[in-house]
């Protein structure tokens, strides 16, 4: 097996592993971080600790974040729990076609609920044009999501840009930033951000913890989820699962003293593939390789069914789409809305590359897709006379 | 929670075809539809189907039909192909209800095949 989905999920850091052993074992401290007594309070320690090593990561406050299951909640929160904290404002809210489902259908349903919903369209490299945002804000605007790296293509959103413009208008801008907190340098210290969401195991980190940011400026605020409790301001209420927020501090703070040295790595992995294929007859990049995380690379390929193109690769692990909407072998929705017809878009193979990924697990990738792509073509017959 | 979509006959067929190519002045029937493209070949003695070929763009279920198909039918008379039903190979490779409109396709294929080959042999038996 060959692992190239990291984009997807990530293996758990050794370190960030006995660190989560130490908050969930007879041997280290398993309390109720609510209860009072003494190893309640020491639980309490460790989830301050875990919040300054990932408000480090991001250059913000402790208090600023709010532990979550996972970018998905995240993004709920934020979308639904800002929009309803100022509907009295305006109904207006903005986001892109290319965002994530945890995105685009909390969207759809607050249109259900009256809001009126703009989708930009992405430029045909993934970006947003900073005209297209900025004609479409209103008086009316509250709220505007976008992502920073995109999960299928890697493209990089100008977020320093796209918050500049909100910022103008007074309008909220939350930043869905699964794919590159912990991968790219965020400093929110300098960043218009008012809320980005986070998850751990999109950077070797355990599933099932998350983060959102919510930043302190007048008028920032959301609106709970989630009732039953009174932790976390009540923003989001529950037992606080300290081995898994233990997790995502210690993966935060591997993240950070790392980097350079993964951007680095996933760059010169990314050239070596994209050198391997792009010789190949009709290959094409979904995106660009200029204004792209440096750990995704999306290929289509004409003439090429997509779902035969997926087992002719195994045992490359690879995604056709997100990892999230794979199932239904659709073409991709984010790759529709870049103008890709449905054959090139189903064609559409994701190869993300980790941290622990070799230059010859690379070319070992190289080798399947090539035989893959040479064996189908070999397949298929041609258009009928 | 994460089934397989292939069962291992299909992942077999489909990694192995043996019947995938084309034949030289064969009987051919081509259909494109469904967002499947499949051309059949058969080579005819006597009346016999004697050799299928076939070439496919399709998902890996209905490459692997295909291939079944194939083995299964040379041999047989050219005028079986008429008969064609893919509900057994649905069955037999437990193809997902959502693809029988592709597999209808190879269906498609086969009976157009199958008249093309009976009209080929035709003449010959006339002559006879």
């Amino acid at each position: 097996m060959v692992y190239l989905d990291y984009a997807a999920s990530t293996p758990v850091d050794p370190g960030v592993l006995e660190a989560m052993t130490a908050a969930m074992t007879v041997q280290g401290n398993y309390a109720n971080p609510s209860s009072t007594h003494s190893a309640g309070r020491e639980s309490v320690e460790m989830i301050a600790r875990a919040a300054e090593q990932a408000a480090s990561l991001l250059n913000t406050n402790p208090d600023r974040l709010v532990w979550t299951s996972g970018a998905t909640e995240s993004d709920n929160l934020a979308i639904f729990g800002a929009a309803h904290y100022r509907s009295d404002r305006g109904r207006h809210i903005v986001t892109m076609r290319t965002e994530h489902k945890a995105v685009t259908d909390p969207f759809s349903q607050l249109a259900k609920q009256g809001f009126d919903v703009t989708w930009l369209d992405a430029e045909p490299d993934g970006r947003l044009n900073i005209d297209t945002l900025s004609g479409a804000l209103r008086d009316d605007t509250q709220f505007v999501s976008v992502m920073h790296v995109n999960n299928e293509t890697g493209t990089i959103q100008d977020i320093a840009a796209i918050g500049e413009q909100c910022r103008e208008r007074d309008i909220i801008f939350h930043v869905d930033a699964a794919q590159s907190c912990g991968k790219l340098p965020i400093d929110l210290s300098e960043l218009p951000v008012d809320l980005m969401s986070m998850t751990a195991h999109k950077f070797y980190g355990p599933k099932g913890i998350g983060a959102l940011y919510i930043a302190e400026r007048k008028g920032v605020h959301v609106e709970p989820l989630l009732f039953g409790g009174g932790q976390q301001r009540r923003l989001r209420p529950g037992t606080l699962p300290t081995q898994q927020i233990v997790g995502f501090g210690a993966t935060a703070q591997l993240a950070a003293s790392r980097m350079n040295a993964d951007l680095t790595h996933l760059s010169a992995l990314r050239e070596r593939f994209w050198a391997g294929i792009k010789d190949v007859p009709g290959v094409m990049i979904n995106g660009s390789l200029e204004h792209s995380f440096p750990g995704i690379l999306n290929v289509s390929v004409e003439d090429i069914e997509g779902e035969s193109l997926l087992l002719a690769l195994e045992p490359l692990c690879v995604a056709t789409g997100s990892a999230c909407n794979s199932k239904t072998q659709e073409p991709s929705y984010v790759l529709r809305a870049l103008g890709r017809s449905d054959e090139l878009a189903q064609s559409a193979i994701r190869f993300s590359f980790g941290r622990p990924t070799t230059e010859a697990e690379v070319d070992t990738a190289i080798r399947l897709y090539r035989d893959g792509i040479t064996r189908l073509h070999r397949l298929a017959p041609g258009q009928a006379a | 929670m994460n089934d397989d979509p292939y069962s291992e006959l299909v992942r077999d067929l489909f990694a192995q075809p043996a019947h995938a190519g084309a034949i030289d002045g064969a009987v051919t029937a081509h259909v494109d539809d469904q967002g499947v493209r499949i051309r059949l070949y058969a080579e005819l003695e006597g009346g016999i189907v004697s050799k299928l070929r076939f070439q496919a763009w399709a998902c890996p279920h209905v490459i692997a039909a295909a291939e079944a198909f194939c083995a299964d039918f040379e041999g047989r008379p050219a005028a079986d192909l008429l008969e064609f039903s893919s509900s057994d190979l649905m069955k037999s490779l437990a193809v997902p209800v959502e693809k029988t409109g592709r597999i209808l396709v190879l269906e498609d294929a086969v009976r157009s095949l199958g008249n093309a080959a009976c009209g080929a042999s035709k003449p010959d038996t006339e002559e006879d």
